[in-house]
């Protein structure tokens, strides 16, 4: 599922190539774009909001030990089961386990990106338990045995007629591509997996630690589903997902749903305390919380420890440019998109993903979306240097940024360096241009032709004029 | 070394990251009236806000949201009314609905030998409409507040394609900053808070709009007297 | 008579002086004496962004003690430049006091070209083109340095030049330096969107204050066989200014 990021070049080629992908991901930049403007344009005092937002999560992420015991005593009082883990193996063991203790088979999951990110499922499978995805885009990846391309939208590369054969296929129904009867067909196959499941696992958007709050927000009613029809609910979460207390939540809900599509709030926002209280007419018997690092406290102990007040509304991908054109599989690993591209190679390792944080520009539309004001390429850029410091750059061109920084700290050699290369690039025009270079340079000319450098400098005819 | 111990003690190795514009130990605040403090627990010198709508204003915003979100709603003067406008909605339809004591204006009595939270889980999943009554209605946003307890089953406003919600005026709050604080206390002592806004729906195929996944697929607002 | 220093950037010295010259002239016409220091040579933005700290340093550390050695506003006709010298140059010696401080100043003495228009000459004496323009803020002007009217005001000036509204305007036109050969294919791919956006817009020409969209944007025009042409704003402002 995670593939090395060398092949990041050939997976965002494929991207761009394919003609319905484009059409999706122009839809749904287009769509959730213009809906997260609107949405702010109503939120009355919006900067301030975005500002409280910010410090919430920050402040947590600062604070984040003395935060997670204080969660961890307020579950405890409220009767909940607090489990921790270093690693994703070790989160996957403690959710099969819970499931082998309660004697549960079957368990419905609503959303959770940190299941994707341990791939529970397949853990779960392994120690017997059924997983069902209940998110219908997730429901969707699962029968398809596809994987998730948007943090909101999971199908945004399918269209309906890929979901009208994925159903077909899997659930042997009739073929239609009416979405509404597709939709139809889920609710109707998911309604009996939830009045039959003995487990229901759900991630968090938030955790509340002064109240010992875990916060979910869905517009299906899955989530609702999830968290009070099994009797043992579990909870992963990453530790980093803290807020104090209410009133920061508050905040943090009014930029979250905004940002992400565009609704004031989603349809469900469900705050779990505990398990069901003494006279409960219904809710699960059993509360569990499972806490995951697995990477994150090494992401804090960086550069990019600010990627940790993320609160995954998704708005950076709408955004941004390069993944309007290479979608989110060509990030090749659970979070696409300019989160992406930097909480990969924290919780994975640099190495492997030494390319993501070379696929942007640097334009900082995503930093003017994002709801807590996250700094992107700044984080983009600590990371780079953080390759090249590694020396996982091309030797050659280690090599050429000394010989840059040797010439253009010394002038009389900076000119005769770069009329040598003016000299060069003339030669190869025609009327001007260049239609062709050699090596690295050819992948400019394989889109554009290049205009050919003047005979003399700038500083030539400065010269010339002041004579 | 157990795993809390190790997670906590990785943290604690790393010394703690600063950021662009905070304060560290406080951080900044929704409202500059708040003082700073730790950052672990809601403010002491916290001043509630004020109402600053009218009942009548309340209400109007209420519904103005509710109609933006597809949610019927209907307004009665009086409980005989309210019960009215209850039996006409829900016709001979089957009901699962919360206890006859936790639902105002005699709704209950109205629904005497409907399902509840006590009925098998199949009775309930058989019901065609929910009837429930309200924590709080949240002017600000057209959400329904619903905090479990006793006689208040979650099936009832989840499992049945309609929820009928009965909301009394008193029970307008004008935003869940509010209901936070004032609140605080009952949503402490209960399982489970949760805030439905609108009828279920899903966006996820082509971006097309389906209501109606799971949850509830029409949602109907009563507020009586 | 304000004395204004140019640092007229890489690009500008190497590949197109006549931007720089046409800066020369409008600053001229709105009576400024420029000084241009013959030292310079990059802000060193390209090991910047490639991530090669040490080296960027290197470069950096030279074009600021040139600078420092100068005095009144620093002219740069490029928002990426401008950026990197306002920005980034004091992020970068962070860790030095004296270097810092220097670094700050200098900063606080840079203006991108269209910046120092609308502070030193606000009705611009635009003069008089006919021109249907394609407008593209470059990234670094527009959220790096936060210019965004002064560019449009100044195009505004012109008498018989109209802005052309373009399609998601504001959008990356996928140059980033090195990004568009070490991703050649992701900045194809946002350039043509770009140009099919600038051809829908009914332009003749295509104006901007940074030298690599206009390279970027304009080698894909030519290769197409485009007629639309590119301009700096400078050349834009000079043109119209001797009509």
């Amino acid at each position: 599922m995670t593939a090395p990021s060398a092949d990041f070049a050939a997976r965002a080629g494929a991207a761009i190539g394919d003609a319905r992908l484009q059409d999706a991901l122009g839809r749904v930049t287009a769509v959730f774009g213009s809906r997260r403007t609107s949405a702010f344009a109503s939120l009355p005092n919006a900067e301030a909001v975005r500002d409280a937002a910010r410090a919430a999560r920050l402040t947590a992420v600062a604070n984040l030990p003395d935060y997670l015991e204080r969660f961890e005593s307020r579950l405890l009082a409220n009767g909940a089961h607090v489990h921790w883990a270093d690693t994703a193996a070790d989160a996957n063991a403690i959710v099969a386990g819970i499931a082998t203790r309660a004697g549960c088979t079957r368990a419905v999951k609503s959303k959770s990106m940190v299941s994707e990110e341990t791939h529970l499922n397949e853990a779960l499978e392994a120690a017997g338990v059924a997983p069902i995805e209940t998110d219908l885009g997730e429901y969707i990846v699962q029968l398809a045995h596809d994987r998730p391309s948007h943090i909101i939208a999971p199908i945004i590369h399918l269209t309906r007629q890929d979901v009208g054969r994925v159903m077909q296929r899997e659930l042997k129904v009739p073929y239609t591509d009416d979405t509404q009867a597709l939709a139809a067909t889920a609710r109707t196959r998911l309604r009996s997996e939830f009045l039959r499941a003995d487990m229901g696992i759900s991630g968090a958007n938030f955790g509340v630690a002064d109240t010992g709050t875990i916060v979910l927000v869905t517009n299906e009613g899955n989530g609702r589903m999830v968290t009070t029809l099994p009797r043992v609910h579990v909870v992963l979460m990453g530790i980093e997902k803290l807020v104090a207390n209410l009133e920061e939540l508050d905040a943090c809900l009014k930029v979250l749903a905004r940002s992400g599509t565009g609704q004031q709030l989603t349809v469900y926002t469900t705050m779990v305390n505990g398990p069901r209280r003494e006279g409960d007419a219904d809710g699960p018997d059993e509360l569990h919380v499972v806490l995951l690092d697995n990477g994150r406290s090494r992401i804090r102990a960086g550069d990019t420890a600010e990627i940790l007040g993320c609160i995954r509304c998704g708005a950076c991908l709408n955004v941004c440019p390069v993944y309007r054109n290479i979608g989110g599989h060509a990030y090749g690993d659970t979070y696409p998109g300019p989160v992406g591209a930097i909480v990969t190679p924290g919780l994975r390792g640099l190495e492997p993903w030494r390319e993501l944080p070379h696929a942007s520009t640097l334009c900082g539309a995503c930093r003017d979306v994002c709801p807590v004001r996250l700094d992107i390429p700044r984080m983009l850029l600590a990371l780079r240097r953080d390759v090249a410091a590694a020396d996982l750059q091309p030797r050659s061109l280690a090599w050429a940024m000394k010989l840059f920084a040797w010439t253009a700290s010394r002038p009389a050699l900076y000119r005769a360096a770069t009329r040598v290369a003016r000299v060069w690039l003339r030669a190869r025009a025609r009327d001007g241009w260049v239609r062709a270079l050699p090596g690295l340079a050819g992948g400019w000319t394989r889109a554009r032709d290049l205009r050919a450098p003047a005979a003399k400098t700038f500083q030539e005819r400065w010269q010339e004029r002041r004579a | 070394m157990s795993a809390r111990e190790r997670v906590l003690a990785r943290l604690r190795a790393a010394p703690r990251p600063s950021f662009d514009g905070l304060r560290m130990g406080g951080g900044l605040r929704m409202s500059d009236k708040l003082a700073a403090s730790d950052g672990l627990g809601t403010s002491a010198s916290d001043t509630p806000l004020a109402l600053s709508l009218s009942k009548g204003e309340l209400l109007a915003r209420f519904r103005a949201e509710l109609t933006a979100l597809g949610v019927e709603h209907h307004v009665e003067s009086t409980p005989d009314a309210v019960r009215a406008r209850v039996a006409a909605i829900v016709g001979d339809r089957p009901v699962l609905r919360w206890d006859v004591d936790r639902l105002p204006y005699g709704v209950g009595e109205l629904l005497a030998h409907a399902a509840d939270g006590a009925s098998a889980r199949d009775v309930q999943a058989a019901a065609a409409v929910g009837v429930t009554g309200c924590d709080a209605a949240i002017a600000e946003t057209g959400s329904l507040a619903m905090i479990t307890g006793r006689g208040k089953p979650r099936a009832a406003s989840l499992l049945p394609p309609t929820h009928l919600a009965i909301v009394g005026t008193d029970q307008l709050c004008e935003t869940m900053g509010a209901f936070f604080r004032e609140r605080a206390a009952d949503l402490a002592a209960a399982a489970n808070c949760t805030f439905i806004t609108g009828p279920s729906r899903t966006a996820d195929i082509e971006l097309t709009l389906t209501v109606g996944v799971h949850g509830p697929g029409r949602v109907v607002v009563i507020v009586g007297p | 008579m304000t004395r204004a220093v140019l640092f007229h950037t890489c690009l500008v010295n190497e590949i197109d002086p006549e931007v720089g010259l046409a800066v020369v002239r409008v600053l001229e016409r709105i009576g400024c004496d420029v000084d241009v220091p013959a030292a310079q040579t990059c802000c060193g933005q390209p090991a910047f962004n490639a991530g090669f700290q040490h080296d960027a340093r290197t470069v950096a550390r030279h074009t600021i003690d040139l600078l420092d050695r100068t005095t009144g506003p620093i002219v740069i006709p490029s928002g990426s430049c401008g950026d990197m010298l306002v920005h980034q140059y004091p992020h970068l010696f962070a860790d030095e006091p004296a270097m810092h401080e220097k670094a700050v100043r200098v900063a606080s003495r840079c203006r991108e070209f269209s910046q120092f228009l609308a502070e030193h000459a606000p009705q611009h004496a635009g003069g008089t083109l006919d021109a249907k323009i394609a407008y593209h803020p470059s990234c670094h002007l527009l959220r790096g340095l936060g210019v965004r009217e002064a560019p449009l005001d100044a195009i505004a000036s012109v008498d018989g030049a109209t802005s052309m509204p373009v399609r998601e305007q504001e959008e990356c036109c996928g140059f980033g330096g090195l990004f568009s050969v070490k991703n050649a294919g992701i900045s194809s791919a946002m350039l043509d969107r770009k140009l099919a956006a600038i051809e829908s817009s009914g332009a003749d020409r295509v104006v901007s204050c940074d030298l690599g969209c206009l390279l970027h944007i304009g080698g894909g025009l030519h290769r197409r066989g485009s007629a639309i042409r590119t301009q700096h704003l400078a050349q834009l402002l000079d043109e119209a200014q001797t009509r």
